[in-house]
């Protein structure tokens, strides 16, 4: 404890060397609920903008679906999506931008328009038998440059599953065995810092991040003794990592942490923590994160109220 | 019912029973992904409580149905072999050689994670806990708990003291090669143990010589 306390100062000392490349500052309040509510709701899912800089973010209570905010804030609608999106991204592809999701409480993937039009499924019945075990629990889901959707079971066996643009299942890689024994690989993403692309996996079990080829062979460790990576997104050569037990990190193409945001003072993995306790910037257990296409930083947190905050680089 | 509605060779109750499994098996299957959303607790919660006299109790958890870190119940009795070690002096003691744990199965979470560190939507959701209890005498006055560098599992302890029921407990999160504060156990320490028997001894002599002086007063006036 005390050395990771020392490695975090140590890093906020560097980062001031370093802050003339890479400084964010805590926007307060940022997000505007919907009306009638004073928080967005139970948050255990993820967060995204898309290329307009429109905020979407995921929320478990009935029927709130995606909820989407303007690049202010304010609450526009709800996309008519299921309560369960645990993890999704927002990527153009096929000459089009869509949402690809996981559905942890109904075991399929799905991809839909930004209006929440689902456009195709990939039900259970496309996963291989063999690694579908006691049920999935799958938790995120990428596209790679081809179209390839790479789709973790995150809450269940690990396993990274490889489905081609129409939904056809392709390959399978991960797990808790070797090569890579991951452990509640809680996200993954397509890295495309890198050429080629490469699958970037939060395992989160073993508070490391990994880099995988997009045939699942390893690169190599990017970040080890983490506060549980749980999620990622990248801009530029940077990449913002949601630590759940209490830590935002942004790193470089190097691997080399060059900021830690909202530090919580002791490590914390609860939904249960309520407004009245929350700390201005301070986070409590990040569980989506994403930058927007200014480089700012947007972060939602495992909480049964739901939060969002953001902090915006300093130019 | 009409006839047309039932197979030739089946009576119309068991078509009624037929029709009344396959609905109640069909809402299982529909309802249990929605009661198997994960995420519950990813940690054993280490519920430690003081007693008085230097009495520690230590009872650790494991939930086997609701952590995607622990598959089946063979995963979760290897994560209470060694969970957390005592830290004294430079050097780490393992529970084991504290006292032999209590093995139980339950499904009483409320009881064995601090109230903000229940999983949520409990009411849909399984939980298969083990709890593993240790019970000892702490020969110092405060102890010091480490999760060793290199475990998976991280432990959230959270500390009761019987002797203020009214208190809050106090909860840490400890991730592998985190240490906790130190733990102010109710310890007496032995010059006091040492008055109170030197003060009991007194006792039982001063009651002894005034019985006896008694006796003798009474043999004398007969």
């Amino acid at each position: 404890m005390n050395n990771r306390i020392l490695s975090l100062l140590s890093v906020m000392a560097l980062s001031g060397s370093a802050a003339a490349e890479v400084a964010y500052e805590l926007v307060p309040n940022f997000i505007t609920p919907p009306p009638g509510k004073e928080t967005i709701g139970n948050g255990h899912g993820e967060i995204g903008v898309d290329s307009a800089g429109k905020i979407y973010v995921s929320v478990q209570d009935k029927d709130a679906g995606i909820q989407v905010y303007g690049t202010d804030g304010k609450f526009i609608k709800a996309l008519p999506l299921p309560p369960s999106l645990h993890g999704f991204v927002v990527r153009k592809d096929d000459g089009g931008e869509f949402i690809f999701a996981a559905v942890l409480g109904e075991q399929k993937v799905i991809k839909c328009d930004l209006e929440g039009k689902v456009l195709m499924t990939i039900p259970t019945t496309e996963f291989p038998a063999d690694k579908v075990g006691k049920g999935l629990k799958l938790t995120n889901c990428d596209v790679a440059p081809n179209g390839d959707i790479y789709v973790v079971d995150g809450y269940g066996q690990s396993h990274i599953f490889v489905f081609s643009r129409e939904g056809k299942f392709k390959a399978v890689f991960g797990g808790p065995g070797e090569p890579l024994k991951l452990a509640n690989a809680h996200k993954i993403f397509i890295d495309r810092r890198f050429e080629p692309a490469r699958v970037m996996i939060c395992d989160r079990g073993h508070k490391r991040m990994l880099h995988t080829d997009l045939a699942g062979t390893f690169i190599g460790e990017i970040a080890t003794e983490m506060r549980n990576p749980s999620s990622a997104s990248f801009h530029g050569d940077l990449m913002c990592v949601a630590e759940i037990a209490g830590n935002v990190s942004v790193w470089d193409k190097e691997n080399k942490r060059v900021a830690d945001l909202g530090t919580s003072p002791k490590p914390t993995n609860t939904p249960g923590i309520e407004p009245k306790d929350w700390q201005q910037g301070i986070v409590t257990s990040p569980h989506g994160i994403t930058f927007d296409n200014d480089g700012n930083i947007l972060e939602t947190e495992w909480n049964k109220w739901g939060r969002v905050l953001r902090w915006n680089v300093k130019k | 019912m009409t006839s047309s509605e039932c197979p030739n060779d089946e009576s119309p109750m068991h078509h009624a029973l037929r029709s009344f499994v396959i609905r109640i098996s069909t809402f299982v299957f529909l309802t249990h992904p929605l009661c198997a959303l994960g995420h519950g607790a990813e940690f054993l919660s280490a519920k430690l409580t003081l007693r008085p006299d230097a009495e520690v109790l230590l009872e650790i958890t494991a939930d086997f149905g609701g952590n995607p870190l622990i598959s089946d119940e063979a995963v979760a009795r290897e994560a209470l072999t060694d969970p957390v070690r005592l830290s004294a002096e430079g050097t780490l003691v393992a529970l084991s050689d504290v006292a032999a744990p209590s093995i139980s199965q339950h499904q009483n979470w409320a009881e064995f994670a601090p109230a903000s560190y229940l999983p949520p939507d409990t009411e849909g959701q399984e939980h298969r806990l083990i709890t593993a209890a240790w019970r000892w005498r702490s020969e110092t006055p405060e102890i010091v708990f480490e999760v060793p560098k290199g475990k998976l599992h991280d432990v959230l302890l959270w500390t009761r003291d019987e002797t203020r029921p009214d208190a809050p407990p106090r909860w840490m999160l400890l991730l592998a090669g985190d240490k906790s504060k130190a733990i102010s156990v109710h310890w007496t320490p032995w010059w006091r143990r040492w008055q109170t028997v030197m003060a009991s001894s007194f006792l039982v002599l001063a009651l002894g010589y005034f019985v006896s002086r008694n006796f003798t007063l009474r043999q004398r006036t007969l």
